[in-house]
C-alpha cells in the first residue's frame, strides 16, 4: 500500500453525457493541505462527493488510508470530516442541539459527546452562541458551525469544499487562520477552491483542475515556476493603439501579444526591460500599466487558456442561491 | 441502528417542541371537522322528539320512537352523530399527519441536513426510522389532544371501556400510521420538493376519507361506493377504533384486524425497500 492518507485512482463519474470528472487521481500525504484549485463547475465537488462516500464513482476508486470509499464505506465515514459546500445545520435548532445530536450519532456518550461538543464549538469560537437557534448566526458563524460538526469526531482526514465561499475577506481570513490551526493538530486536508490566494497561502501542494481534468500539480512554488518569468499588461486609452503598441514591442525583441486584458509582454524579469518598454510608448496615453508577477491565476491562464477571475461574477448569484437553499 | 433512529427522532421532537404554534394549528382542522360538521349534523336530535301523529296510542308512538333510535344506534353504532365522527376523524387525521410527517424528510435533503446524515456511519435504515418513530410520536400526542378535548365536548366512551381498549385504539391508529407514514416516506426520499407530497396526499387522502365509514356508514353507502369502501384500510381503522372507544357492534373483529393488519404491513415494508433505494441513490 502506498503512503497516501487520501488517495484518488482514476477517478471518473459521468451524469449522463456529461463528464464531470474524467479520470482524477492524486495522492494527499498525511498531515499536508492539498488544494483543488479550479473554476466552477471544473469537477471539485463532484471530487469530493466521491471521496466523502456520497457518489459512486462510475469508474476508478479512491482510498482513505488504504480504505475503498466504494467497497469499505463504513469505515470511510469514521475517518473523514466533510465540510460540504451548502450548508447543513438544522437551523430549527441552537447550535448546541445540531453539534451534540452529531456527537451521540458517532457514537460518543452523555458527558464524553458533551465535553466534545464543547470543544469543537469553542475551538471555532462559537462558545456564546451556541445557545442560539442557527437561523440567528451570521454566515461566517454558519460556516464555523458546519466545521464544528464536522470536527466532532476528531476525524484525522478533513473535507472542505470552497468552505469560505461568500464570505468577507475579515471572516475569509479567520477562517484561514482556523484551517491552519488545524494542519497544526496533525489533520490531512483537502480544500477545493476556485480562489487563487486561498490556494496560495493555505495548501502544500496544489492541483489544478479544469474540465474534470488535473492539467497540473505541485506545491505553489512549483506551479509558479511553470510560468516563464513576470508579464506587464499595457492598456493605452485609445483601444486604437493596441495593435501599434504590440508591433512596436515586438520590434524590440520582446514578447508581446494582445488578449481582453491588453497588451501583455511576456519578460523574463521585469524590472529589466521596463526602461525600453516606457521609452518606447512615447507619448501615447496610457490608462493602466501593470506588472504581474507569477501567480496561480497566471499558471491557471497559462496552462488553460482561462481565467480564473473571469468566473468570480458567478460567485453574488450562486452565493445567493446557496444561502436560499438553507433558508427553505 | 435503532440508537440512532432514536437520537434522531429526538431531533424531531424537539423541533416539533420548538414550533408550539404548528402543534395548535394542526389540531384546529380536525376540531373544526368534529366540533361543527359533528355537531350540526345531530341525528340524535332528529329522532329524539316524540312522534306526534294524531289517534296514535301512546304505547305505538313510543314503540316507533324506539324502534328508529334502534335501527339508527344498529347503524351508526352510537346515537350521537358527534361521538360517531369524533371517532372517525381520530383515524383520518392520523392518515393526515403521515403524509406530513414525510415532508420533513424532503426538507432535510434541501437544506443539506441529509447530506451531513449520509457521510455519518449510521445505516441508511435508521434515517427512514426516524422519521417513522418521529411521526408516529407526533400522531400519539395529536390523538391523545384530539380526544382530550373531545370530551368536554360531549363524546361519549362505550360503558365500561378499560385501559386495554385505550391501549387497542392506539395501537390501531398506529398500524395505519406506519403503514401511510412509510409510504410517503417512500416518496420523500425520492422526491426533489414538498409539492410532490401535498400533491399526493391531496390525491389520495380526501378519497380515502370519503370512501370510508369515517364520516358515514358503510351500510348506508350505494353498492359501488361499499365495495370500495370494504376494502379501503381506512374503514377497518375506524370500524376497530369505534369498537373500542365508542362500543359500536362488530361483525367480524378478528377478520377485521387481520385486514388491516396485513395492508399496513405490506405498506410498511414496501416503504421502507422503496426508501432504502431512494436513500441509496442521493
Amino acid at each position: 500500500m502506498s503512503d497516501c492518507s487520501v488517495e484518488a485512482r482514476g477517478l471518473v463519474k459521468r451524469f449522463g453525457p456529461i463528464v464531470a470528472v474524467d479520470g482524477v487521481s492524486f495522492c494527499i500525504r498525511e498531515g499536508e493541505i492539498f488544494s483543488l484549485l479550479g473554476p466552477n463547475g471544473a469537477g471539485k465537488t463532484t471530487t469530493i462527493r466521491m471521496l466523502s462516500t456520497l457518489l459512486k464513482p462510475t469508474s476508478g476508486d479512491a482510498y482513505i488510508k488504504g480504505y475503498s470509499v466504494t467497497r469499505e464505506s463504513g469505515i470511510v465515514r469514521k475517518l473523514i470530516g466533510l465540510v460540504p459546500q451548502e450548508l447543513t445545520a438544522d437551523d430549527e435548532l441552537t447550535g448546541w442541539d445540531n453539534v451534540m445530536i452529531l456527537a451521540r450519532l458517532y457514537g460518543l456518550r452523555g458527558k464524553e459527546a458533551e465535553e466534545r461538543a464543547r470543544e469543537v464549538l469553542e475551538f471555532m469560537g462559537l462558545t456564546d452562541a451556541a445557545r442560539r437557534r442557527v437561523a440567528t448566526y451570521s454566515g461566517g458563524m454558519r460556516r464555523r458551525l458546519e466545521i464544528a460538526m464536522s470536527l466532532i469526531h476528531d476525524p484525522p482526514i478533513l473535507f472542505m469544499d470552497e468552505p469560505t465561499l461568500g464570505l468577507d475577506v475579515q471572516a475569509r481570513r479567520h477562517l484561514w487562520d482556523l484551517i491552519m490551526e488545524l494542519r497544526r493538530q496533525s489533520r490531512t486536508i483537502l480544500l477545493t477552491t476556485h480562489y487563487m490566494e486561498e490556494a496560495e497561502s493555505l495548501a502544500d501542494r496544489v492541483a489544478i483542475i479544469d474540465r474534470g481534468k488535473i492539467v497540473a500539480e505541485g506545491s505553489p512554488e512549483e506551479l509558479k515556476s511553470r510560468v516563464s518569468g513576470d508579464r506587464i499588461y499595457i492598456k493605452p486609452r485609445d483601444p486604437g493603439l493596441l495593435e501599434a503598441i504590440r508591433s512596436r514591442l515586438a520590434s524590440l525583441g520582446l514578447d508581446a501579444s494582445l488578449d481582453s486584458e491588453g497588451v501583455v509582454v511576456k519578460v523574463y524579469k521585469a524590472e529589466d526591460s521596463l526602461v525600453d518598454i516606457v521609452r518606447s510608448l512615447g507619448d501615447s496615453e496610457i490608462a493602466e500599466f501593470r506588472i504581474v508577477k507569477p501567480n496561480l491565476e497566471e499558471v491557471f491562464l497559462e496552462l488553460t487558456g482561462k481565467r480564473l477571475r473571469e468566473e468570480e461574477a458567478l460567485d453574488a448569484f450562486r452565493y445567493r442561491f446557496v444561502t436560499r437553499r438553507l433558508r427553505r | 441502528m435503532l440508537r440512532e433512529a432514536l437520537i434522531l427522532a429526538g431531533r424531531e421532537a424537539k423541533k416539533w417542541f420548538g414550533r408550539r404554534a404548528v402543534f395548535v394549528i394542526s389540531i384546529i382542522t380536525p376540531l373544526m371537522w368534529i366540533a361543527l360538521f359533528g355537531k350540526s349534523f345531530n341525528i340524535g336530535s332528529l329522532i329524539g322528539v316524540d312522534i306526534e301523529i294524531p289517534g296514535l296510542p301512546p304505547g305505538v308512538a313510543e314503540a316507533i320512537k324506539a324502534a328508529l333510535q334502534e335501527r339508527v344506534k344498529s347503524i351508526f353504532g352510537t346515537l350521537d352523530y358527534f361521538t360517531y365522527v369524533t371517532s372517525g376523524m381520530l383515524v383520518v387525521f392520523t392518515l393526515f399527519q403521515s403524509s406530513f410527517g414525510a415532508v420533513g424528510a424532503v426538507f432535510d435533503k434541501r437544506i443539506g441536513y441529509m447530506t451531513r446524515l449520509l457521510v455519518a456511519p449510521i445505516s441508511r435504515a435508521s434515517i427512514y426510522l426516524a422519521k417513522l418513530l418521529g411521526t408516529l410520536l407526533r400522531i400519539t400526542l395529536l390523538s391523545a389532544l384530539l380526544l382530550a378535548v373531545a370530551v368536554p365536548l360531549g363524546f361519549q366512551f362505550k360503558e365500561g371501556i378499560g385501559p386495554l381498549d385505550i391501549l387497542a385504539t392506539w395501537g390501531i391508529i398506529l398500524l395505519l400510521a406506519a403503514g401511510f407514514t412509510s409510504l410517503f416516506l417512500a416518496i420523500a426520499f425520492k422526491a426533489d420538493n414538498q409539492e410532490v407530497i401535498f400533491a399526493t396526499a391531496n390525491l389520495l387522502n380526501l378519497p380515502l376519507m370519503f370512501t370510508s365509514s369515517a364520516l358515514f356508514p358503510v351500510r348506508q353507502m350505494p353498492e359501488w361506493l361499499q365495495s370500495i369502501a370494504k376494502v379501503n384500510p381506512v374503514t377497518y381503522a375506524a370500524n376497530l377504533v369505534r369498537y373500542h372507544l365508542i362500543g359500536a357492534p362488530l361483525d367480524a373483529y378478528t377478520h377485521d384486524l387481520l385486514y388491516l393488519l396485513g395492508l399496513s404491513i405490506i405498506l410498511i415494508l414496501a416503504g421502507f425497500a422503496l426508501s432504502m433505494k431512494a436513500l441509496e441513490e442521493l
